[in-house]
Order: C-alpha cells, then structure tokens, then sequence
C-alpha cells in the first residue's frame, strides 16, 4: 500500500482501503483478511466495487501516481453523488446519505458529516445539474462556432436550455416538492439562491449576452 | 587496618544508598510516569486503581448522584448526543465506560422510533397489496423491531456494569443489548467493527486518553463515528465562577448527604478542572487520525460534545 501519512496531509483511510481493495481485484487475488472486516456488519455491500467514477493510475503498475490522497470534500461529493440514486426511495433525507454511503463501503454512521436535514444533498445535485447544464451549452455554442449548427435566436435558446435544465429533474420529480421545501429554508436560502443566480447567468452568457452585471 | 575497612564498608554503604534510589524509581517505572488524581499527583497505576475505587463505591447511586448534581440536566446532555448520532436502524454502536447504561438505552430507544416511522411509511405504500402478503410482512418486521441494531456497552468496573445490567432488567431492555467488562485504553475488540463509538462522561477517567483515543479510531469501521460527551471549559468568566462555587462547595456535601462519600465527589470536580479544555481535546482527536473533528458546547462550556469520522 503506497499511501503515505505525511504530517502536512493524512491519506483518507477510506480511499486507502479501497484502492487497496481495487488493487487486490486488479492483481492476483490476495488474502482476503481486509475484506473480511468489512463482513462483519450484515448490511455492508462487498467491499469489491470499484469507487464510483474513474480515478486515474489506481493499479500503480509504473509511473507516478497522480494523487496519493483525496481530500475530506472530495470524499463527501462521491458520498453525495452515491446518495442520489436512494433518493427516489427515501427523499433527500440523511437516510438516502447513510444508503449512499454504504455504496461506497462506509459505515452509515458517516452520513453524520452532513446537515441532518438533508440541505447538503439537494445543494449537491443542484450544483451538479447546473455543471452539466452549462457543459451542455458549452457544446452547442461550439457546434454553431464550427458551422455544424444553426445559431438559434434568443427566446428558442432560452426555451431549450430550461427545458433541458428541468429534464434534469425528472428521475426525481416525486421528492422535488421536498427538495424545495427545504431549499427554502432560511438557512439554506443564501447558498440556493447562489446557485440559482450563477446557473441563470450561465445560461444568460451563453445565449450571448455581452453585459457585465 | 580499621582504615582498610572503613572504605569499604563506606562504598558498601555507598552502593546500599545508590541501590535503595534505583529500586524506588524502578517501582516508580513499574508503576508509570506521573500524573494526576483531581489534584494530586499519583502514578498512572496508582490513579487507575483509585478511579477503579471511586466508580466501585459510587456505582448504586451513581443515577441519583447524576440527577441531583446536575438537577436533572445530563438527561438532556445525553439526549441531545443521542440526537446528534442520529442513528439509523442497523447501527452497531460501542459505549465505552457506559456503565448504567444511560446511553444504551435512549439510542435503543431512538433506533425504535426511527424503525417504526420506517415500518409506517412502507405500510403507507402497501395499501394496494393482498391481505396475504400483508400480513406475511407483519411477520419478518415485527421481529426486527431494532433491525438489527446493537448496542455493545463496555466498561472497565464490574460494579457499573452490574448495575447497568439490573437497570436493564427492571426497564424492560433486553434485544440488542450487550455488557462487556474491557479497558478504554485496550478495548477487547477486533478492527473495524463498529459504527459509531461514544463516551460519555467516561474519557476523563482514562489515564492515557490519547490510547484510548488510538483505540476508537482501530474498531471504528470506515465512515465511523467517535462521539465524545464530556465536562469541559467555561470561558464566560461570570459563569465559571458561579459553576466553580457551585462545583466545590455543593457538590461533594450532596455526595456525603446522598451517597455518603464525600471524596469520590471531590475527586469528580477536581477531575472536571484537569481535563483538557475544546480546542486541546479536539487536537488529540486529530491526532489519533480522526476527520472532520469539530465540538459543540452546551450550557456554554459546562458540557461539550466532541465528534471525529475514521474516513
């Protein structure tokens, strides 16, 4: 295991564990005994799934490997990405967080990092929608730079993009109501609001607006 | 030749002398570096055997003490960090230094109610089901009332660990729930078993927190929590004299008139005045490589609740 506890920053032992875990799977297969531990809560998944998404150079067969450690937020963002296909079954709750976290082979006690309400799980898929919808016009305003696509006018480009913003949506469309009912919150209001003026202004940018307000 | 002798016998005694200090320090090693009992100074093996003798003679009215020493407060306190677990069913909790079991039981509590509200809600959803298939899921829910939640309370005194058991007993506790006799600072227990850790009220009596501490963070599975409930600093000046006044002077003669020692009581106060105060607690946390460590105050520093994920 070629994770390194230097003072300045701690390997996360979880991503420790589950590279080595993925290392296991990817060289011959060793003594299980790290997975065992795992076993011993009877509702654990196998510890034998790969992290969600792709991580670079897991198998350090040669070369460097580009991150020996992962930070607290980074760990937390795949916990929330892992909650949100529990959602549609428990709502944005901390019990959707807890199911997320098991996915990825943590104890559900983890889900405690976050706000009990679950305010940090919807901010998280607001934000992630808001990602992707401005990598969506990202890619349509290059199609029309490369002639590939007729330049749309300005109401027809709006139209679309919220419509492509709420389709986002529909996987969850039956807990939404709660989603913003908590957004509402007035502790929550100012980082909704944020993200709902950032994701407008996106959308204003693309649709070719010159203003600097 | 008298001459002759006298050297040697002086070196013997010499010697004799040299012997006697190595002997004391020796015993001083055996027994452990200094450190403190309230405000004394004793040895670490000394303090671990005094602490063992406090819990042991306050053990039958260590609840009453509670209650009329905090007027009834450290209900909240423990309810509250029972709150902030939040557990969810199917949690293995560890209790350490959980003696009577006031921990124990509000999360079992806890754990129920969550489970019920689960059970109703699928009901909810049930209602287009057959009658057969209804009653069929009555059964295998209903004998998993905690779902497979746990409780493992562990305690170094076998005194409070008795006590605990026959509370147990007379509330009606008994799934779910088990006592076992172990050392904070050497827990008998493999890696990576348990969901969430606590401590209430307990790590000031451990002499070697920062083991104790190393020790929660090699049984706590990935993801898991340590959550610590403990007496800690007032920084509010005006409050911290009333709580000293109240601390030293009513609080040792309510353990005389109650449980009739009135320096197990003292030694409790002093104890509270040693321990580390946040910052330095949260530090050590850190150090046993515990994440996202942060505390909570209550009453403004009279309680703090200290909590760290093993991530």
């Amino acid at each position: 295991v070629r994770c390194q506890l230097s003072p300045p920053q701690r390997a996360l032992q979880a991503s420790a564990v589950l590279r080595r875990v993925s290392d296991e799977q990817n060289k011959e297969p060793l003594a299980s005994s790290s997975q065992q531990q795992f076993e011993s809560h009877p509702t654990d998944h196998q510890p034998g799934q790969e992290p969600q998404g792709p991580r670079p150079s897991y198998t350090g067969q040669g070369g460097q490997e580009s991150e020996d450690y992962e930070s607290e937020e980074q760990l937390q963002h795949r916990i929330l990405t892992a909650a949100l296909e529990f959602v549609p079954e428990h709502g944005w709750t901390a019990e959707a967080i807890a199911e997320g976290a098991k996915t990825l082979g943590l104890s559900p006690a983890a889900a405690g990092m976050f706000h009990s309400d679950g305010s940090e799980l919807i901010l998280h898929f607001v934000s992630q929608c808001n990602t992707k919808l401005a990598e969506l016009l990202e890619q349509e305003q290059k199609q029309v730079q490369l002639g590939e696509a007729e330049k749309k006018p300005t109401d027809q480009f709006l139209r679309d993009a919220v419509e492509a913003r709420l389709r986002m949506l529909i996987p969850y469309i039956e807990k939404w109501p709660q989603a913003l009912s908590i957004l509402l919150l007035p502790h929550n209001i100012p980082s909704s609001l944020s993200l709902l003026t950032s994701m407008i202004d996106d959308i204003w940018h693309y649709a070719g607006d010159q203003s600097t307000d | 030749a008298a001459a002759g002798l006298c050297p040697c016998r002086a070196v013997l005694a010499r010697r004799g002398g040299a012997l006697r200090p190595l002997c004391g320090s020796r015993r001083g090693l055996a027994a452990g570096p200094e450190t403190h009992f309230g405000f004394q100074t004793v040895t670490e093996a000394e303090r671990r055997e005094k602490i063992y003798q406090v819990f042991e003679s306050v053990a039958k009215k260590y609840d009453v003490m509670n209650d009329s020493m905090t007027l009834g407060i450290h209900r909240i306190w423990k309810d509250i960090l029972v709150h902030k677990m939040n557990p969810s069913p199917g949690t293995l909790l560890l209790d350490v230094a959980g003696g009577t079991g006031d921990i124990a039981f509000r999360f079992i509590n806890y754990v129920r109610s969550v489970r019920e509200r689960q059970l109703q809600r699928r009901l909810r959803h049930h209602q287009n089901l057959s009658w057969q298939e209804i009653s069929e899921s009555y059964q295998e829910d209903k004998s998993k009332s905690l779902g497979d939640s746990q409780v493992v309370v562990c305690d170094i005194n076998k005194e409070m660990l008795k006590v605990g058991k026959q509370k147990a007993q007379h509330l009606g506790y008994s799934e779910g729930l088990s006592w076992v006799l172990g050392n904070a600072e050497e827990l008998p227990f493999d890696d990576d078993k348990f969901d969430v850790y606590t401590i209430a009220f307990g790590i000031r009596n451990v002499t070697r927190i920062d083991l104790a501490l190393e020790e929660a963070y090699r049984v706590l599975k990935p993801g898991g929590r340590f959550l610590c409930l403990e007496f800690s600093h007032v920084s509010n000046p005006l409050l911290s004299r009333l709580y000293d006044l109240y601390s030293f002077q009513v609080i040792p003669v309510l353990g005389e008139v109650i449980a009739g020692d009135w320096k197990s009581y003292q030694y409790l106060v002093e104890s509270i005045r040693r321990f580390p105060p946040q910052e330095e607690l949260k530090a050590m946390i850190e150090d046993a490589g515990f994440f996202k460590v942060d505390y909570q105050n209550l009453n403004s520093g009279i309680v703090a609740i200290h909590s760290g994920f093993k991530l």
